[in-house]
């Protein structure tokens, strides 16, 4: 470990770049802190409080808790993204920014363009929307107005604040994305949530302190989290590696060393996304709850609270169904059939085209259960850590099964960290990449090796 | 001057934009003050003889040529028109300037490149580190090394030229002139030759000194397509080629087998298959006992439908020869790679040469960069100035042009069908040749010239043809080309570089094909790049003379057919068939967008090739300075007297230590060749297939690094390996080691491979890239959308495989 970081900054060209990308990083985190002038802070953490389970928590995260503060960041990085998925779209439909993708650099060049422009578009209306919305709001509890002097003055400069602040996040994100190490955004999204973890981390030291936490507790707690992403980077690497031979050379064709070519198909192939989409739906019913105020509405929300059996009975079954409907949407084993047939590709003893496809699917089929039960796994423990199972409110067995069940189980630990299986899925996916890009970087750190190593008399000095 | 304060506006305008392209002529024009300052007029020859001798004396002193510079300009503007009868025009002279600066210039087609890149070639040369000129072929670096030779001799200065067939002691002898006129790729596969020499007098490079390319934009942008590849025999390739070839020729495309997007690959169909395996009768051939029967289908496949006679190769003395795709003429000493060679002499019938396999590779982009200092020059670099800058960090400078161009580009006639345009083009032949005004035809392949010729001369009108069949009367048939009535056939062997003088070569009838209205090229398709487009035109209007050019076009060119072009025009044209010209601007301009999506096609060719290439030329070079060092000095070498003291104690007392440890070099230089040629086969296997790793999510550059540098860290014992093992089984043949029974040889001859690098693109497979956070936020942010958008664009990539729609297609036929 302490051998390959050392590795890291012995390569000066590395350095340079590891070193560009944190401090990069560390000028969007201080930015992160400084609050959009006008509001007032105490009302507007009373305010967020009471929108807890909401879809808004998700969104919030996304911009590294910049929003519930509303720091000068508090639109985050997602009207790039925004602009970006429907500039994708518009290259879909509309032939001219198809054509322009195809045009190499310059057309690329182009849509980057497009993006930015969106992007500033995107921001102008949505601060705008944000600082009207921010007006027209009190505390729940004081009752005291968000925006203590409302008026044309605060709207303007709300615009200017976060449109400025989203279009210089979108700028770091290029820089280290350009001369940094990784990419910008995935890292941008990445530091965002991390800082969470110091945080979480000291209320335990205090939860330790007043008593409120065992010793016991708080190191089962660390070993379950180290047991959790374990398990993340080892599902997240898994393959099943499907043979492949090329019938193109007729000479220099040798197997070598045991490395034959693959076509790798992950356990997981859907990532995070299938999570984000269940995790998105089953917040639904709070939020329409949040928003129409009919008991009957109030009463199903309750039962699809994080801790309700019915919530994890949804949240799982969700993480299910969307694992295989991202699979299906991003992965079509007609496609790859077709590209490896194009190439010259095929997988020994299975003919082309139909066969191929069928077999890959019926392969990716049982592996993409394997990874549905992961994925559902991964986000469900850490949620019953946290707030417990809520057996009592099962017909018929819960009263009993809420007596014979251990105490953590039930109520949950009580913590009060947010660290579910989505933030840990992020940030180790968007670790593990970074890595790998680091780790190619290193390869020509050997070099320097293979010439001080040749057996010359000259160089041996 | 308003012209002047316009490029200085450009110039800022460009820079604002960060667009790489150099307007202000400012500091050059200061510079020409001074050397029009340098009075030689009055000087005997003699004197300005001595004055160069002085300037390569202080050159070689270590003087700065920024310096020397003024004096040496006014010296060759001097002895250029004292010796080849040619005053260099200021724009000439600038453009010289800009070049010594490390520019690659612009100047219109027709300016005088040539003698241009004399005057930064002969000050560079002063120093005596050589200078290389690299032309755009063969005829041009022997015609531009005769026509400015004497400029330089006068001045004191050896010259050499490189020809295709030179051996190596005429080489040897042509690099080390002051001046080497060669092509860009000679000088490449030179080099890499001189990485498999086994003695320090058989290189014939020295070190690099300075590079200057002419047509640059096709040298660093066209060519660096293809890298350079050099192989060496390694005995007969096995099986028989014969049936293959035969079974191949009766499958139809479309039913059989089909061809992807660009006509990269060729691939059967269900359909053609079974029929295949029907005949064969081997089984599944996909079974892993046939890979090696498969393997020869493909390559009798790809021969067949991919590779066509007189396009691609033309047949002499019962020999498949090579047309180069960029300068039109035959490569002596080129082959398809991997069996394919076969297949395409299997083809037609011929008898197959040996196999081979690579020994080394490096690409122009690479190999350019090892020259210290590089410029260039060229009538078409603006399009093409952002990748220019980006890969070889070289500036474009344009240099106005010496007198305004006069010459009329006509808009295109683009037509239906090949027979409408067949028909008009020779009626304006006809009609043009008439009046005796001199034509130029530029075609696209050597088929397609015979075509035409046959098609003219069945009209009653007599034309010369150019194409690779008959590249030995390219002088003479370039000298005529200009004179009345002449009407010129060619390839794109005219299409750079040529300069065609009006009304002949000594222009008795100037007067009369000027008022004629000049040259009259006309182009018979269009170009993958426009740039390609702009030079066939500049065979016209050459400094200030009036011409004209137009392009017949046909919605059946090849072009158009192979890129798909035809699916950016509207609808009610794809059907249509008429005799006339089609009349719509929005055609013309969709045509042109056609070829910027081929440019840019292209262009990630190229970005691919480079950045796999690096990797590898990092290992090159670790390779290569190895072997320099053991080359040079075989002393150096102890592993044996360390490996294995008692033999090599015994050895030496029988040899004698200096004849040992030339064994011992020649050993080591064995091996390192044979592992590094074994190491290139492993690697061009990596890189076949590892586009595959982006479906389990990994970036494919990133585990072709991975597993390329394990597999070069490898190397370097095996070297070490294989060198004792060969010790232990060398035998005494009298009082000698017998180093030919060991098989310690170098390869008994070498040519060269025509690889193109084949991109898979983005892995169609997958929506998501490496982009977590992005996805993530994406999803969750956008949920809905983010799922239309892998919706809609499964559904396109559904509709734009043409796998999908010939299988429809094939249904609808049954029926």
């Amino acid at each position: 470990m302490l051998d390959s970081i050392r590795n890291i900054f012995s390569i000066p060209d590395l350095r340079r770049r590891v070193l560009f990308t944190l401090a990069l990083l560390a000028v969007y985190r201080i930015g992160a802190q400084i609050p959009n002038p006008g509001i007032s802070a105490s009302a507007l953490a009373e305010l967020w409080e009471s929108q807890k389970g909401t879809i808004l928590g998700m969104v919030d995260l996304f911009t590294g808790r910049s929003m519930s503060r509303m720091t000068i960041f508090a639109l985050g990085i997602m009207p790039y993204i925004s602009a970006s998925i429907i500039l994708q779209l518009l290259q879909v439909v509309w032939p001219y920014l198809e054509r322009l993708s195809k045009e190499g650099e310059m057309g690329r060049k182009k849509i980057t363009q497009f993006t930015r422009y969106g992007t500033l578009g995107i921001c102008i209306i949505q601060s705008a929307g944000i600082a009207s919305l921010l007006q027209s709001l009190r505390s729940p509890v004081s009752n005291a107005p968000i925006v203590p002097n409302p008026g044309i003055g605060f709207v303007m400069m709300t615009i200017l604040t976060l449109t400025t602040g989203t279009v210089f996040i979108m700028w770091l994100g290029e820089q280290i994305s350009e001369r940094g190490i990784g990419n910008g955004i995935s890292l941008i999204i990445f530091a965002g949530i991390v800082v969470d973890f110091p945080r979480a981390a000291l209320s335990m030291i205090q939860g330790l302190r007043t008593g409120d936490q065992t010793p016991l507790r708080v190191i089962f707690l660390v070993a379950l989290m180290l047991a959790v992403i374990a398990v993340i980077v080892f599902v997240e690497r898994g393959q099943r590696r499907l043979p492949v031979s090329y019938a193109k050379r007729v000479v220099g064709r040798k197997i070598y060393g045991g490395q034959s070519t693959h076509l790798p198909l992950r356990v997981n192939t859907g990532g995070v996304i299938p999570i984000i989409f269940a995790a998105s739906v089953i917040t639904i019913p709070m939020t329409v709850a949040q928003m129409v105020n009919v008991p009957f509405l109030q009463n199903i929300a309750q039962q699809f609270s994080p801790g309700m059996p019915m919530y994890f009975l949804f949240y799982v079954a969700a993480i299910i169904f969307f694992t295989y409907f991202y699979v299906s949407i991003i992965f079509n084993p007609t496609d790859v059939a077709d590209n490896l047939r194009k190439y010259g590709g095929f997988i020994p003893g299975i003919r082309p085209g139909k066969n191929t496809s069928d077999y890959i699917d019926s392969v990716l089929s049982r592996l993409t259960l394997v990874g549905a039960l992961y994925l559902a796994a991964v986000a469900a423990v850490p949620e019953i850590l946290i707030s417990g199972l809520r057996v009592d409110t099962l017909p018929v067995i819960g009263p009993f099964l809420d007596q014979n069940l251990p105490d953590w189980f039930t109520q949950g630990m009580g913590l009060q960290f947010y660290f579910g299986g989505t933030s840990l899925l992020i940030v180790v996916g968007v670790a593990m990449d970074t890595l790998q890009q680091i780790e190619a970087q290193l390869v020509m750190r050997h070099y320097d090796g293979f010439m001080r190593r040749s057996r010359l008399k000259g160089r041996r000095g | 001057m308003i012209n002047l304060d316009n490029n200085r506006f450009k110039h800022l305008w460009n820079r604002f934009k960060g667009n790489p392209i150099e307007w202000d002529l400012g500091e050059y024009k200061a510079l020409l003050e001074k050397v029009n300052t340098c009075e030689l007029g009055d000087l005997s020859e003699r004197e300005l003889k001595d004055i160069s001798s002085r300037l390569r004396e202080e050159a070689r002193q270590g003087k700065s040529l920024d310096e020397l510079l003024p004096e040496a300009y006014a010296l060759v503007r001097e002895t250029a028109e004292r010796t080849v009868g040619l005053r260099p025009f200021d724009v000439q002279v600038m453009a010289g300037m800009a070049m010594h600066r490390g520019r690659l210039i612009e100047m219109n087609t027709g300016e005088g490149k040539t003698l241009a890149a004399v005057f930064p070639a002969y000050l560079n040369a002063l120093t005596g580190k050589g200078v290389h000129i690299h032309t755009f072929n063969d005829y041009l670096a022997r015609r531009d090394a005769a026509w400015m030779g004497p400029i330089y001799t006068f001045l004191g200065l050896s010259v050499g030229c490189i020809q295709q067939g030179m051996t190596p002691q005429e080489r040897k002898k042509a690099y080390s002139s002051d001046i080497t006129y060669t092509t860009a790729k000679e000088a490449g596969f030179d080099f890499l030759r001189d990485q498999l020499c086994y003695n320090a007098e058989d290189l014939v490079h020295r070190d690099f000194n300075f590079a200057l390319m002419d047509e640059a934009d096709s040298i660093l942008i066209d060519e660096a397509r293809v890298p350079l590849v050099i192989a060496g025999t390694t005995g007969k390739p096995k099986g028989d080629t014969s049936q293959m070839a035969e079974l191949v020729r009766g499958l139809r495309e479309g039913a059989d087998f089909e061809t992807d997007d660009g006509r990269r690959n060729v691939y059967l169909t269900d359909r053609g298959l079974e029929r295949i395996e029907a005949i064969l009768g081997l089984g599944s051939l996909h079974d892993p006992e046939n890979l090696d029967a498969l393997t020869k289908l493909n390559q009798a496949l790809h021969a067949e439908s991919l590779i066509h006679h007189d396009i691609d190769y033309i047949v002499r003395n019962g020999k498949v020869e090579i047309v180069d795709e960029f300068t039109g003429r035959v490569v002596e000493d080129r082959h398809w790679p991997d069996g394919l060679q076969a297949a395409v002499e299997a083809k037609e019938k011929l008898v197959s040469g040996s196999g081979g396999s690579v020994l080394g590779s490096i690409t122009l982009q690479h190999f350019l960069k090892l020259y210290p200092k590089l410029c260039g020059m060229t009538a078409t670099a603006r399009p093409s100035a952002e990748e220019l800058k980006e890969f070889y960090g070289l500036t474009v400078a344009v240099i106005p042009p010496n007198r305004p161009c006069i010459r009329r580009d006509e808009p295109d006639l683009v037509f239906t069908h090949k027979e409408a345009k067949t028909k008009t083009l020779i009626t304006e032949i006809g009609r043009v040749h008439a009046a005796g005004r001199p034509i130029l035809v530029g075609t696209a392949s050597v088929e397609e010239s015979e075509e035409l010729t046959a098609a003219l001369k069945k009209a009653g009108i007599t034309c010369q043809v150019l194409n690779a069949k008959n590249d030995e009367l390219e002088a003479g048939i370039v000298a005529r080309a200009g004179e009345l009535g002449a009407v010129t056939i060619s390839t794109n062997m005219a299409g750079r570089g040529t300069d065609i003088k009006l009304g002949g070569e000594d222009g008795q009838d100037r007067d009369q094909v000027v008022g004629l209205g000049g040259m009259y090229v006309i182009g018979t398709n269009r170009h993958e790049s426009l740039r390609i487009d702009q030079q066939l035109q500049g065979r016209a209007g050459r400094q200030g003379d009036p011409g004209t050019s137009r392009f017949f076009v046909s919605l059946e060119d090849y072009l158009i057919e192979r890129y798909g072009i035809l699916n950016l025009l509207p609808k009610k044209y794809h059907d249509l068939k008429q005799e006339t010209p089609i009349l719509d601007s929005l055609v013309n301009r969709e045509i042109e967008r056609g070829q910027r999506i081929i440019e840019g096609q292209n262009f990630e060719i190229r970005k691919t090739l480079w950045e796999y290439s690096s990797l590898m030329e990092k290992q090159r070079d670790l390779i290569q300075r190895r072997r320099c060092e053991i080359l040079s000095d075989g002393s150096l070498l102890e592993q044996l007297s360390h490996q294995a003291p008692e033999q090599y104690a015994e050895l030496a007392s029988r040899l004698g230590e200096p004849r040992l440890q030339e064994v011992e070099r020649l050993t080591t230089l064995f091996h390192i060749d044979r592992c590094w040629a074994e190491h290139l086969a492993q690697v061009s296997d990596i890189r076949e297939s590892i586009h595959l790793v982006s479906v389990g999510g990994n970036a494919p550059i990133n585990e072709f690094h991975k597993l390329v540098s394990a597999a070069f860290l490898e190397l370097d014992q095996k070297i070490d390996e294989e060198v004792l093992h060969t010790f232990e089984g060398l035998k005494f043949t009298g009082n000698d080691l017998d180093l030919d029974e060991a098989g310690i040889r170098g390869p008994s001859s070498t040519w060269t491979y025509l690889i193109s690098d084949n991109t898979f693109g983005s892995w169609v497979g997958l929506l998501q890239g490496t982009n977590i956070g992005f996805t993530a936020v994406a999803a969750g942010y956008l949920g809905p959308l983010y799922v239309l958008l892998g919706l809609l664009r499964r559904r396109r990539l559904r509709r734009n495989n043409p796998l999908e729609q010939s299988e429809t297609q094939d249904k609808s036929d049954t029926q």
